[in-house]
């Protein structure tokens, strides 16, 4: 269906007589994005509009039960308002994350263009992103084996220092951070490295010969340049974690309750997908809110 | 000032690889419930090497992730070339649109996809599982893509045109050599996106049919053994294998180092 | 809106086939005369690889497995793959909801010997069958009440979770259903109808102090207690037999005065299964005293529903004392919930989890 209409485009634009050579921009535009496009209308836009229908049903509408139209769904941070401490707490945990990732990546980036260079450099980009590839719930558990009492952590402590305490930080917040940044960390390394990486030296070493010192270079130029990167690091990582359960799950214990969990609960346990899916595409609308009024702030620094 | 860049390097693939060291040290350890003290044993890989569906799971993996990788890439290269280089009506929402699959959690969509594929005739099956793992990695691929895009001088381009290239030759040999480090990062995301995919390959997979990650993730029920830190480990090195090799003696990436 | 029943659902199917039919990659499934499929938890007795050799080579069936990691998804997986299922392993409690959707189809009894000496307060579950026609044979039963790790002091009472003995030492079961189960049977009240709910959701925050974790897998469960991460934890009874016996964890299963919680799987067929002559063999051999004695001492089970099957223990086993059929008297049996109170009960739990995150 789609080769169809693409191949109709084309042979529109190749029977325009007055365009001969260059296709109109627009065909070439509409040929290239209707692939993406068309994928993922089938297989995400489609299903989760009929997700979103279901969010304003009073039931899952799967079974006998008669369903109605409703909006309580949407009111359950009314109803329920210790979901907007969860709510608040999953956004925390977004915010350190991302921040944590961004100081971090940003660095590793820096340190990738100014320090290395050719096949070292390629191979180090290697080595940072294939921890990638190993299941996320594999790593989350062997990070629970590093962290917890006399687990790995303690061992190597206990070598050093033979009659020191437990450090274990296993089942509190912090460790939940430590996994969620374990595991996006390479987004914000490869979207920076990306930013960084058409830098030319001698902008930097110009600079520097004219007496600038580090941190103004850092502001003036590398924080600048980057900023693309990290935006789009920002995005990869912000959105996924404050929806994330396994990690808070697994490393969370007793405190690793988000929104993440609460929805997963209302799929797997509580066979409520409209509140499920309500609360989805309420984090959803809160996550386009702040890169729309993120994107908006950017935008006026640059215009102003 | 170089010396403490690459300290730095150095440390955090150290932080990168403290779990998967452990995750490689626990294939080797004797107790089925990972416990410490460390007692060396092979005993994990003899058993993986006769766990047939496990072996089975990986390959599928593998081959899915692959085929996902090349179709992402590909669609998603094509996209972000419009949503970078072209200026049209309505292209902020087209950019905002990559946004909910990252957003919501892939359980949602999952189930969604489910429903909407029974409901539509799509059906279960590797077809299904293709399309679902393709649309999760392209919003990844686009928006890594759109950033390299984002530093790469659309004016060179125009020059080669300038010059009398044709659009799609200034394309093809002025910007995507520029593009290579970002399409390769992107590739490298859409194949671990689909590595990692479970909860699609749980609902579109056929009976019978499964991929490493489903079995990860279903054996928790039934207690998993270092035998999957074995299977783990194995991709790992593998892929790290064929990826160096590749790197050393395929093309060269960024050719115009100073030294 | 009106029900988006199956009539809907056909009509909804009907009008996108035209468009789905030029998506014809359909699995077009072979139905060989001699193949099933079932739909279970993976590594829950249906798929044990000595088994299934066995009762190929009896019946020459050979059987395939489809897996589904919560309930929800089995009804899901239930309903939008008709034809695809013949044997299908679910809860008491959500058997009469399947059944209330016509997703199962009656059992002929008469092709199950077996059930014969299955336990008569198990297939008199009122949500194992409807007008009096059965439609799951009852598979297996099991409890969920406390564990304590071995030389703890034992709890007599679920108010024990509570007691300060066991600071920072409680794991409990990440499940809204049981918890709030428990936290009826410790303020007195019915499992699972339980008229106070603002009590149990007081108990359950009283036992904040001492929980350590949730746990949501037997695995996770295994690896926290093999850690030495906490002492008493709500667990199956099935669980504690594998961990003590498998994994060697000095774990004890305790029923204290209240009672357990008990549940029963049973073996369903869908209305739509191809082969249903071939599932009844299959539960029929599942109920079998040889596969669960081979089951239970090999791998460690819950207890059989058929009496014959969980008497042809060895007197000394395990199983067979956790699971004394004493307990089927005593405890009370999750069953079936209607809508609106499994939702107060998510809610209760989800507040309770919210309340130990801060």
């Amino acid at each position: 269906m789609q080769n169809d209409q693409l191949a109709l485009a084309q042979t529109r634009g190749s029977v325009d007589p007055r365009v001969k050579r260059p296709l109109p921009a627009w065909v070439s535009t509409t040929a290239l994005l209707l692939p993406t496009y068309g994928w993922l209308t089938i297989a995400i836009f489609l299903p989760l509009l009929t997700m979103l229908a279901f969010s304003f049903m009073s039931a899952t509408p799967m079974g006998k039960t008669p369903v109605e139209f409703t909006l309580k769904q949407y009111r359950a941070f009314i109803d329920q308002p210790y979901l907007l401490r969860i709510g608040f707490n999953s956004l925390m945990m977004g915010f350190w994350t991302t921040l944590f990732c961004a100081i971090l990546g940003f660095l590793a980036a820096v340190a990738l263009v100014r320090a290395t260079v050719g096949k070292t450099r390629e191979t180090l980009l290697v080595l940072i992103l294939l921890p990638f590839w190993t299941n996320g719930l594999v790593r989350v558990f062997s990070w629970t084996m590093v962290l917890r009492e006399n687990g790995f952590l303690d061992n190597i402590l206990h070598m050093v220092v033979p009659d020191a305490g437990s450090i274990s930080i296993l089942y509190t917040r912090y460790a939940v951070v430590l996994g969620l940044v374990h595991g996006y960390l390479p987004y914000m390394i490869l979207t920076c490295y990306i930013a960084l990486v058409t830098i030319d030296d001698a902008i930097i070493e110009a600079a520097a010969s004219l007496g600038a010192r580090w941190w103004t270079i850092l502001y003036k130029i590398l924080i600048p340049m980057a900023a693309p990167g990290l935006i789009s690091g920002a995005v990869l990582i912000f959105i996924p974690v404050i929806g994330s359960f396994m990690e808070p799950r697994i490393l969370g214990g007793r405190v690793g309750v988000t929104m993440g969990t609460v929805i997963e609960d209302q799929f797997t346990q509580a066979f409520n997908w409209p509140l499920g899916a309500s609360l989805s595409f309420t984090l959803l609308a809160v996550v386009l809110a702040i890169f729309a009024t993120f994107s908006g702030v950017l935008r006026g620094r640059t215009a102003g | 000032m170089r010396q403490l860049g690459r300290f730095y390097l150095i440390a955090i693939l150290l932080f990168l690889y403290t779990p998967i060291a452990v995750m490689m040290a626990m294939g080797f350890n004797e107790s089925p419930l990972y416990e410490l003290p460390f007692t060396f044993s092979t005993r994990w890989y003899e058993a993986l090497l006769s766990n047939q569906p496990l072996l089975k799971a990986g390959a599928n993996s593998i081959i899915i992730a692959l085929i996902t990788a090349v179709i992402a890439t590909t669609l998603g290269t094509m996209a972000s070339v419009a949503l970078s280089r072209r200026t049209f009506r309505g292209k902020s929402l087209l950019q905002l649109l990559l946004l909910p699959p990252i957003a919501i959690p892939w359980l949602i969509t999952g189930t969604a996809m489910l429903i909407f594929f029974y409901w539509s005739g799509i059906g279960r099956g590797m077809h299904a599982l293709l399309i679902g793992h393709v649309a999760l990695a392209i919003p990844y691929v686009v928006l890594v893509v759109g950033t390299g895009f984002k530093t790469v001088r659309a004016d060179l381009e125009e020059a080669a045109m300038s010059l009398g290239s044709t659009p799609v030759h200034a394309f093809f040999s002025v910007t995507l050599p520029l593009l290579y480090p970002s399409i390769l990062g992107a590739a490298l995301f859409a194949f671990a996106v689909s590595l990692d995919q479970f909860v699609i390959s749980y609902f579109l997979a056929t009976p019978g049919y499964t991929t490493l990650p489903v079995q990860i993730y279903s054996a928790i029920r039934k207690g998993f053994t270092p035998e999957i830190n074995a299977i783990s480990t194995l991709l790992l090195l593998g892929s790290m294998a064929v990826i160096l090799i590749f790197a050393r003696f395929a093309k060269p990436g960024d050719t115009r180092d100073k030294r | 809106m009106t029900e988006f029943s199956r009539r809907n659902t056909l009509k909804l199917m009907t009008a996108t086939l035209a468009a789905g039919a030029s998506f014809s990659l359909l699995p077009r499934k072979v139905f060989a005369a001699g193949q099933i499929t079932v739909l279970n938890w993976q590594g829950y007795g249906t798929d044990e690889a000595w088994s299934l050799k066995q009762f190929t080579e009896k019946t020459g069936i050979s059987v395939v497995h489809d897996y589904y990691s919560s309930e929800s998804e089995m009804l899901t997986k239930l309903r939008t793959n008709p034809g695809a299922y013949d044997l299908v392993v679910l809860n008491a409690a959500r058997c009469a909801q399947a059944v209330a959707e016509d997703l199962l189809q009656p059992i002929d009894f008469s092709k199950v010997p077996n059930a014969a000496t299955v336990d008569e307060t198990l297939r008199g579950n009122p949500n194992f069958s409807k007008d009096g026609v059965g439609f799951a044979v009852p598979w297996v039963w099991g409890m969920t009440s406390l564990a304590i790790r071995e030389g703890k002091p034992k709890p007599e009472s679920y108010k024990a979770l509570a007691d300060a003995t066991y600071k920072g030492r409680v794991a409990m079961d990440d499940d809204a259903i049981i918890n709030v189960g428990i936290g009826a049977l410790m303020t007195g009240q019915d499992m699972n109808d339980p008229q106070d709910l603002a009590a149990v959701t007081e108990a359950l925050k009283s036992i904040k102090p001492n929980v350590k974790l949730l746990w949501s897998t037997e695995d996770q469960w295994n690896k926290s207690f093999a850690a030495n991460e906490f002492d008493l934890s709500v667990f199956w009874s099935g669980g504690s037999v594998r961990s003590k016996r498998n994994s060697k964890l000095p774990v004890e299963f305790v029923v204290p005065k209240e009672g357990a919680v008990g549940w029963v799987d049973g073996l369903g067929i869908p209305a739509t299964a191809p082969n249903p002559e071939g599932a009844l063999a299959f539960a029929n051999w599942l109920i079998d005293p040889a596969f669960y004695v081979e089951w239970a001492t090999k791998v460690g089970a819950p207890a059989s529903s058929n009496s014959a099957a969980l008497n042809s223990l060895p007197a000394d086993d395990l199983s067979r004392q956790v699971h004394n059929p004493e307990y089927l008297k005593t405890m009370s049996i999750m069953s079936a919930l209607p809508d609106d109170r499994r939702e107060a009960f998510n809610n209760v739990w989800q507040e309770v989890k919210a309340f130990y995150a801060e």
